[in-house]
């Protein structure tokens, strides 16, 4: 794979016409408001810079000193580990499981319903647990008549099993795409010498599979650790970093010490990004092959990896239908006769209209900007492209919490005095997720020959031209992932954006969570149904539309 | 373009162009929808809502300051009305529709204007009680009883109104010494401090927990509903509190705004009012036979000694 990109960048990179300047310039300067400066702002306010006071370590030391900060750490490192751990073990055999039989109805079934969480809001599960655990929900009375058992599932355990829920997505993804591309081969060859299935899958597929898992485990880690709506709508008053950080801005205005819990929150989600930008690359067990199938499982190995996954796939299928079930009633589990009441919410409607259109252009920003960012980056000679490149991957590890702060800090006033305005909710949640068009552009470029662009340039079209005619046309499956995965995460995203809306502007994940908090437990269900479908459905007609101009073309 | 109003640099179609105003409230949704498009009916004024808790939207005004984010503050607590007028943050203004109330209800200036009035209530659920084998409490002083550890829920005054409306009512009635032994009592038997000012009520009608501290329409919304819970006011009396509108320095919708305070203050607006409220400020409108216990609230005692109060608070719990 190195060796392949060498050669393709060193003859293809080639200097810059004066449109591409201005562009890369933008560009650069675009990645240097809206995710270096209010991130800087955050570290130099936790010092007291930017307060009047000057520097002082004043707030570090009343963070150390107050116990519900302290316990704020500990719980959401700890919450943290544990649901990453967890996952890590739900995970593997769940993508075992539908990388080895994928000829069954079943596993791809299994397949959606692993990736399902992806289009809710993050807070989903906190609601739907609440439903079934709370100290009067269904299951929760259930225990207390059989067994005289009382159920809450109000505090840290709460947020970890919405965060295992929550999160598992991610993992899974980055796991069964990295056991898809293991070669069979090895294992046929472990087998041959008389190891075990069992064994084999221990000794040899997962250590293959390895820096895979490992960095799936890092960033589930860094994204529970960040996790900012559970814990305000399970955490029953727990302490944890990033609510707690929100709670000192919008309860206290005490953006001092915001800013710390966010140095907190922050640090980790830099060691990880460093680590896994620079060490972890190069490691790249890549014994890639694809042309032949995965060895299918033996029954055992099976039987084990099925009965993990099919109690995976129950849980999150139970706990979605709970929301639906939930949007559809009364109260549930109260009074559960059929009703459309929670629906009839207009304003939650102009929500959710604010919400696709501030989705829409952030996603078009985002996967637009990232792929010519991406082409200055592998094809011609920028400037400080590398330290760009960074900061661009840097504004995805950066916990959407810390992002909010710092937007607050540099955009509520002069020179550059955003707050309240559409354009800051649509910059905040583009440039948060560039780094995805980035990549995806890069890893295109890389793969395909710079012949044609050149081509192009020998029969006189300019570098504006040719980056129209020739590349723009190569990149649009990096386009369409891009905007793909924008999208949906921005229509779902809080933890950032609550710091930022106005009068008018409001979104509707943010409204759920607000509803939520009210308790308003139906509504809050009808609203995240209704998210939840216009999500698939958008999905669903970019999907169409791909599969239109793949087939036309 | 040359309208340097923040409307016209977030190139939206979320800024109309006919006649509308920016507006902060504390209220619920429900009420604040059907407020909302009767002002709209009557006057032609749209109003653009973010719904923040008061305290949640106190820091928010004291942050943006100059610069506030809204035309309007369509209801919050009458301390935060006090606080921002001995900060010059409001616009003064005369509203002649606002003649027939009493002047205790308005500030002399016209800064700001109160429409009606709200108190902390106690919901129980009667069912919850009965299983538990709880009995109902009728006091602020009954709710330290250890029987009732855990079932206990309520606002935290650090972001809700209610509850600091609770917390300071209990510094008035007992001191501020045997204030703090209260909150450190009742601590103990608190299972939950939630953010929003209506969560308790719903929590107790969803029957998660026996009782909830809250206010008075929230408690008699869930009750009309249907819900299993009653309501009760503590035999020690209850805080109450003006709610208020007032407008921002700064606005610059000031015509469209005062005509939402018009509204407000006219017999149209404070009809919609009662609707939600238990008591409006203008006379002969509403029910007026309700009778509860009332302490005599001291607003700007609480509003002068706010800071003092929650900086302790954080720190005890």
């Amino acid at each position: 794979m190195a060796g392949k990109q060498q050669t393709s960048t060193v003859n293809s990179v080639s200097k810059m016409g004066a449109g591409f300047k201005v562009a890369a310039f933008i560009i650069a300067a675009c990645l240097l408001l809206f995710i270096l400066i209010p991130v800087l702002a955050v570290l130099l306010r936790s010092i007291g810079i930017g307060s009047g006071q000057g520097l002082t370590l004043e707030f570090y030391t009343r963070f150390f000193t107050t116990s519900n900060h302290l316990e704020a750490l500990t719980n959401s490192v700890s919450a943290g580990l544990i649901s990453t751990s967890v996952i890590l073990i739900i995970s593997i055999p769940f993508a075992l499981y539908v990388t080895r039989t994928p000829r069954s109805p079943i596993s791809r079934v299994y397949r959606g319903i692993g990736l399902l969480p992806l289009v809710a809001p993050p807070f989903i599960f906190a609601l739907s647990l609440i439903i079934l655990f709370g100290r009067n929900g269904v299951v929760s009375n259930v225990m207390n008549d059989w067994f005289g058992l009382e159920l809450s599932i109000y505090g840290f355990w709460g947020v970890v099993i919405a965060q295992v829920l929550g999160y598992f997505p991610i993992a899974y993804m980055m796991i069964e795409s990295s056991l898809r591309s293991v070669n069979p081969s090895l294992e046929h060859a472990s087998q041959d010498l008389g190891a075990t299935q069992g064994r084999t899958i221990f000794s040899i597929t997962l250590p293959i599979a390895g820096t895979a898992i490992l960095k799936a485990g890092l960033l589930v880690f860094v994204m529970a650790l960040a996790d900012f709506s559970n814990p305000l709508i399970i955490g029953g008053g727990t302490p944890f970093l990033a609510s707690s950080a929100y709670l000192q801005v919008i309860g206290q205005q005490n953006l001092e010490m915001a800013a710390v819990l966010g140095v907190f929150l922050i640090i980790p989600s830099l060691l990880v990004f460093l680590f896994q930008t620079y060490i972890l690359k190069d490691h790249e067990t890549a014994s890639i092959n694809n042309s032949t199938e995965n060895n299918p499982l033996n029954p055992v190995v099976k039987a084990v990896v099925v009965f993990i996954s099919t109690l995976m796939a129950i849980f999150i299928v139970v706990m979605f239908t709970m929301v639906v079930l939930s949007a559809f009633v009364q109260i549930i589990g109260v009074n559960n006769t059929f009703t459309l009441d929670h629906f009839s919410d207009t304003t939650g409607w102009g929500y959710i209209w604010n919400s696709v259109i501030v989705s829409f252009f952030a996603a078009l920003i985002a996967a637009g900007l990232g792929i010519l960012q991406g082409y200055f980056t592998v094809r011609k000679n920028m400037a400080a492209k590398k330290l760009m490149e960074f900061i661009a991957l840097f504004g995805l590890a950066v916990p959407g919490t810390v992002m909010g702060i710092g937007y607050v800090l540099i955009f509520n006033g002069p020179p550059f005095f955003l707050t309240g305005t559409v354009l800051l909710l649509v910059m905040n949640m583009a440039f948060r997720k560039i780094g995805v068009g980035l990549e995806s552009g890069i890893s295109q470029l890389q793969q395909l020959d710079s012949s044609m662009e050149e081509a192009s340039a020998d029969l006189g079209s300019g570098p504006v031209g040719t980056f129209r005619k020739v590349v723009l046309p190569l990149l649009t499956p990096a386009f369409m992932s891009g905007f793909v995965y924008t999208f949906m995460t921005a229509m779902v995203s809080v933890s950032s954006v609550i710091f930022l809306i106005a009068p008018g502007t409001n979104l509707a994940a943010v409204y759920i969570l607000n509803l939520a908090d009210q308790a308003a437990i139906g509504r809050a269900s009808a609203m995240s149904f209704i998210l939840i479908v216009i999500v698939i459905l958008c999905m669903g007609l970019i999907k169409f539309i791909e599969r239109r101009a793949n087939t036309s073309a | 373009m040359d309208d340097r109003s923040r409307c016209s640099d977030d190139a939206s179609s979320l800024c109309g162009d006919s006649e509308s105003v920016t507006v902060y409230t504390h209220n619920d949704e429900e009420e604040m929808n059907a407020f909302v498009a009767a002002a709209e009916e009557a006057t032609g004024v749209s109003s653009d809502v973010l719904r923040m808790s008061s305290e949640e939207g106190w820091s928010r005004v004291d942050a943006e300051y100059p610069h506030v984010g809204a035309d309007l503050q369509w209801g919050t607590l009458h301390s935060f009305a006090l606080i921002a007028e001995e900060q010059d943050m409001l616009v003064s203004y005369d509203s002649p529709a606002w003649d027939d109330v009493p002047d205790e209800f308005k500030d002399p200036n016209g800064q700001w204007y109160g429409w009606s009035y709200w108190f902390n209530m106690v919901a129980v659920n009667e069912d919850l009680l009965e299983s538990e084998g709880l009995d109902r409490p009728e006091s602020w002083e009954d709710l330290l009883d250890p029987q009732y550890a855990g079932e206990i829920v309520m606002p935290d005054p650090g972001t809700s109104g209610t509850a600091f409306l609770f917390v300071s009512t209990m510094f008035q009635l007992l001191g501020e010494e045997e204030g703090w032994e209260y909150f450190d009592q009742l601590h103990d038997n608190v299972a939950q401090y939630v953010q929003s000012h209506s969560a308790p009520v719903q929590m107790v009608a969803q029957g998660e927990y026996a009782i909830g501290i809250s206010w008075d329409q929230a408690v008699l919304d869930r009750i009309d509903e249907g819900y299993p819970i009653d309501y009760i006011i503590p035999e020690e009396g209850v805080g109450y509190d003006l709610d208020v509108v007032f407008m921002f320095e700064g606005t610059e919708n000031q015509e469209a705004a005062e005509k939402i305070i018009d509204f407000i203050g006219s017999d149209e607006g404070m009809e919609v009012a009662a609707e939600h409220r238990s008591m409006v400020t203008k006379p002969g409108i509403g029910e007026d036979d309700q009778e509860f216990d009332f302490i005599d609230y001291d607003a700007v005692w609480a509003a002068e000694n706010r800071d003092r109060i929650m900086e302790e608070w954080q720190e005890r719990y």
